[in-house]
């Protein structure tokens, strides 16, 4: 793949991120359901991480989690680093062990969210702000409610993913 | 694994690493003040929110407009019976005025006057996260709004405290969000308590009222007003009303649950008070 070819497809994607962060930032968050609204950004990390594999993942994973800290309140520079991370072992475990398809893509978002809402918990636990079934009842709408959006973040990404130059060289 | 290692895959997650630390200091080190990214994005991003806000609120609009008539004529025979009540109240309130006014004279007091910069701001965004209680507004820097300045709807009812400034931007952190914590004040007893938000009840749009004062004997309906204590925020603004009194899991205190006086969900303008001047 050429360097164009490359500018082409990352371009692409992050094009293809445009809509998705729109919606998690000032669509869905003036419509929530059961007090919550959905987590978006990191499931279009882990949507192509689960097509592209583990470099990929770690790349995206770490430009979504720059802009996730800079949209979020309270910005820490957790989510650039857990994102990366996030995105790295979603690509991991899609290549070797899951599928790189929409059940690949399911399970691996479910951990991510699992593990973004467990540092949450376990930061506030630590910092003794909050008890701890309010945190659980929260995480669990909020993963559950998230998890519905699986299918049209990874359908707009895998569109995208059929249109690309497919080999990645970093 | 191999492959990721040899293909740069260390070099991004260093630099993921590095770019978090650097998040982390400078936000850190500006305290309050937005970190430059954040700043960037918000800043580039101030027209998209102000049109989709006109958007939404002019549907809104419509939609009450259509659907809300019947609910809206209830409420205006309600508030015009309301509105002959405070009338015939005003009516005594000013004699009782001009009495106080001579008292005043005749001990020679300074009497009570507040004074208040406001600067008016548009509802841009809502809370991104679940795990907070945000707003962003239309003004920031750029029009002399500063981190810990309180912000109030047009009834002068408390919707939050300022926490973070960007240049044409700020992010207000509501007062039901899980880190606020403020003097509050009872108007009917006028014991003193503390307001502090909780995440448990955070979903449900309330807020709890804590070290309650002892034998408070608090009635649903009390009204709760920011209490103006250490100087930061002035005293007098409307926080919300007591729902009810529970006890917390220890079963050694009690504390309240306060409904904000202000309706957070349909917030379109509000004010940010800048200066305060209050000589009780």
């Amino acid at each position: 793949m050429t360097r164009q070819d490359f500018f082409i497809k990352w371009g692409v994607y992050t094009l293809a991120l445009l809509p998705v962060w729109f919606c998690e930032v000032y669509l869905l968050n003036r419509f929530p359901l059961f007090g919550v609204s959905p987590m978006l950004l990191p499931l279009a990390a882990i949507a192509v991480a689960v097509l592209e594999g583990t470099v990929a993942g770690a790349g995206f994973g770490l430009g979504v989690g720059i802009l996730c800290d800079a949209v979020y309140y309270n910005p820490d520079g957790a989510m650039t680093v857990g994102l990366c991370l996030l995105g790295f072992g979603a690509g991991a475990l899609a290549q070797y062990v899951l599928r790189q398809n929409l059940v690949g893509c399911l399970l691996c978002s479910l951990l991510a969210l699992v593990c973004i809402d467990a540092v949450r918990i376990l930061t506030r636990l630590l910092a003794g702000t909050a008890p701890l079934p309010a945190m659980l009842s929260l995480a669990g709408r909020e993963i559950g409610w998230s998890m519905v959006f699986v299918f049209p973040v990874y359908a707009l990404f895998l569109w995208v993913f059929h249109r690309v130059p497919k080999k990645t060289v970093l | 694994m191999k492959d990721f290692f040899r293909r740069n895959g260390l070099l991004i997650l260093i630099a993921a690493i590095l770019l978090a630390l650097v998040t982390a200091v400078v936000s850190m080190l500006l305290g309050g003040k937005a970190n430059p990214v954040a700043n960037f994005v918000n800043f580039i991003t101030t027209p998209v929110r102000n049109g989709i806000s006109a958007v939404t609120n002019w549907a809104e609009e419509r939609y009450s407009d259509a659907f809300e008539l019947e609910q809206m004529k209830t409420q205006l025979e309600e508030l015009k019976q309301e509105n002959a009540e405070l009338e015939s109240k005003i009516r005594e309130a000013e004699a009782a005025l001009q009495e106080n006014e001579r008292l005043y004279n005749l001990l020679e007091l300074t009497p009570k006057d507040k004074q208040f910069t406001k600067e008016a701001a548009m509802v841009t965004a809502r809370s991104t996260s679940n795990w907070e209680s945000t707003l962003t507004l239309s003004k920031g820097a750029n029009q002399g709004i500063e981190v810990d300045d309180c912000v109030v709807d047009e009834y002068w009812n408390l919707v939050g405290v300022v926490a973070e400034v960007g240049e044409n931007w700020c992010m207000v952190r509501t007062l039901i969000d899980a880190n606020t914590e403020m003097g509050g004040q009872l108007s009917r007893t006028g014991g003193a308590a503390i307001l502090e938000g909780d995440l448990g009840l955070m979903g449900e749009g309330k807020l709890k009222l804590t070290y309650l004062p002892e034998n408070s004997q608090l009635m649903s309906g009390d009204l709760v007003t920011t209490s103006g204590r250490g100087g930061v925020y002035p005293s007098g603004l409307v926080a919300g009303h007591v729902e009810e009194v529970r006890t917390d899991v220890s079963g050694m205190t009690d504390y309240a649950v306060i409904i904000p006086e202000t309706d957070l969900d349909s917030l379109q303008q509000v004010f940010v008070i800048k200066d305060f001047t209050i000589v009780e």
